[in-house]
């Protein structure tokens, strides 16, 4: 061993992100501890995140960039910090990852094509298109919600949106089908909650999810080969790029990508979103006052608060020094959104549901540069279409405790159950 | 007059600037940013700069 070539590394942070135990607390309590690391260790080194389903390597670890400023630098910075070689904090089997991650786990030049081919779908025009379709889908959930009465909010509003919104640009058409691939992707992010895996391992959980999300993927793209739509399976069959058509295993790439972005992160922030307004009558009287003037301003901070995403990892792909830190290359390098979005440099009292916060630079949707969220503008449509109609038609629904999923990537709610109070 | 330039490079063609300005930036169907006006007039700064300021990927500036 020379430690004259090789620096050493600091010895494992006090305060640690990697265990199961810190991902079972509660979100308030885990930012006691991001708080203590923005502040005195911004950029910290932990041992391997446990419960890996790889063996994790001697020495190894990750640098935890739990600070707002360095977050978005990094973010902006994909030269340095790449995604290409995984974007989750622990070591996921890497034909897993490509077979999910599509453009996400990709860097530039290759990036820039592949998002491409379904950006132009995201786009204000485009999504303005779909944003009367999205509306008409609110109102009818929210007629079968209060048909239904005092039910599960995630179960009976809050799945069922996003579902119907990704699935409905993709091309996914009957009810069956989405549900099918709705529960294979919330598989994918799952593996390491107990409840969901109910006795099987997290490689199996996984494996059994991508399986279902690929099969729907291929029949989905031959039909289209065969009858094409407009839709996105449509753009993606007759893409090319550099000349060539994608693959089978491209285009399920894209599917499972857009299947696991589209739903969880919504639907989260609804959840998340509904329970803080029941928490906090003043905003809530607030927003209603003038929804259309203030809804705006008011979504900001409903996806500050809610942060669905809470990590996601780069690799370094050169020495270099953050906060003081030196970088090799090749270490993990994983970015704490939540944190981020508390810190107290940035934004006043971060800890206040604060629905007239402006500005609010909050990094919800990732610290900007070039994977900077592609469906940000979808999901404000979304969550503008449904609380409008949420608190039009049940203005006194209120949610109780949630139950959160365990997991160091989503922060999800599984279940929270509401009363609609209709009087 | 201010000069609005865009870095194609970097530009991923989401139009946030289009929902802020969208006097100024239009993403087409195929999904690239034409730029509609190169130069904003005192009226309209305060947009292109919202706009400038909340493209995420850094991929316009504003000479003035
Ligand atoms: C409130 C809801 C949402 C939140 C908080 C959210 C959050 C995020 C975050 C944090 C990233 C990573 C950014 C980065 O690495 O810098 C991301 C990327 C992405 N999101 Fe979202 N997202 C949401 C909704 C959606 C929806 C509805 C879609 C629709 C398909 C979507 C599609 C994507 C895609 C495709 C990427 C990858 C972009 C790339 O790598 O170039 N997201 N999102
Ligand atoms: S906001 Fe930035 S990245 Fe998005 S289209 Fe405009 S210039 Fe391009």
């Amino acid at each position: 061993m020379s430690l004259t070539t090789e620096h050493a590394r600091p010895s494992y942070d006090p305060v640690s992100l990697s265990p199961l135990s810190f991902w079972a607390k509660s979100p308030a309590e885990r930012e006691e501890d991001y708080a203590v690391l923005r502040r005195e260790r911004p950029v910290s080194w932990h041992p391997p995140a446990e419960g890996s389903m790889m063996p994790p390597q001697e020495g190894g670890g990750f640098w935890a960039v739990t600070r707002h400023a360095d977050i978005a630098a990094v973010s902006k910075d994909p030269e340095t910090f790449c995604s290409g070689e995984g974007i989750q904090m622990e070591d996921v089997p890497l034909d897993i990852l490509e077979a999910v991650s599509s453009f996400l786990a990709t860097d530039a030049p290759r990036h820039t094509k592949l998002r491409k081919l379904v950006s132009s779908a995201f786009t204000p025009k485009r999504v303005k298109k779909i944003e009367d379709q999205i509306k008409d889908q609110a109102r009818r959930l929210v007629d079968h919600l209060v048909e239904t009465g005092d039910c599960d909010f995630v179960e009976h509003v809050s799945r069922r949106l996003p579902q119907w919104t990704i699935f409905e640009m993709v091309g996914v058409e009957d009810q069956e089908t989405r549900e099918i691939a709705t529960h294979a992707a919330d598989g994918m992010v799952s593996w390491a909650d107990e409840d969901v895996r109910a006795g099987r391992e997290p490689a199996e959980l996984l494996t059994e999810s991508l399986m279902q999300l690929i099969n729907v993927a291929l029949d989905l793209a031959e039909a289209r080969r065969a009858e094409p739509r407009d839709d996105l399976m449509t753009n993606l069959v007759q893409a090319e790029v550099d000349g060539e058509s994608l693959t089978d295993e491209e285009i399920a790439a894209f599917f499972c990508l857009l299947s696991i972005a589209g739903n969880d992160t919504t639907r989260n922030t609804i959840s998340s979103t509904m329970r803080q307004l029941t928490l906090n009558p003043d905003q809530r009287a607030y927003l209603v006052e003038d929804y259309d003037a203030r809804i705006g301003t008011a979504i900001d901070e409903f996806v500050r608060w809610a942060t669905p995403v809470m990590t996601f990892r780069r690799t370094a792909t050169r020495d270099t020094e953050l906060q003081g830190q030196r970088i090799r290359e090749g270490d993990w390098v994983v970015l704490f959104y939540a944190s981020g979005n508390a810190d107290t440099e940035v934004f006043d009292e971060p800890g206040r549901f604060d629905l007239s916060r402006t500005p609010n630079p909050h990094i919800g949707f990732g610290g900007g540069g070039p994977h900077y969220c592609m469906g940000n503008q979808l999901a404000k449509a979304q969550l503008r279409a449904i609380f409008h109609e949420l608190l039009t038609r049940a203005p006194d629904i209120e949610a109780d405790e949630p139950v959160y999923l365990a997991g160091n990537f989503m922060q999800a709610i599984k279940s929270m159950p509401c009363r609609l109070n209709l009087g | 007059m201010a000069c609005i330039k865009v870095d194609y490079d970097k530009c991923t063609g989401l139009g946030i600037c289009e929902s802020l300005a969208p006097e100024f930036f239009e993403v087409s169907d195929d999904g690239n940013l034409t730029l509609l006006e190169e130069e904003a007039g005192p009226d309209a700064l305060d947009d292109v700069r919202e706009a400038v300021a909340g493209c995420p990927t850094e991929a316009l500036s504003l000479k003035e």
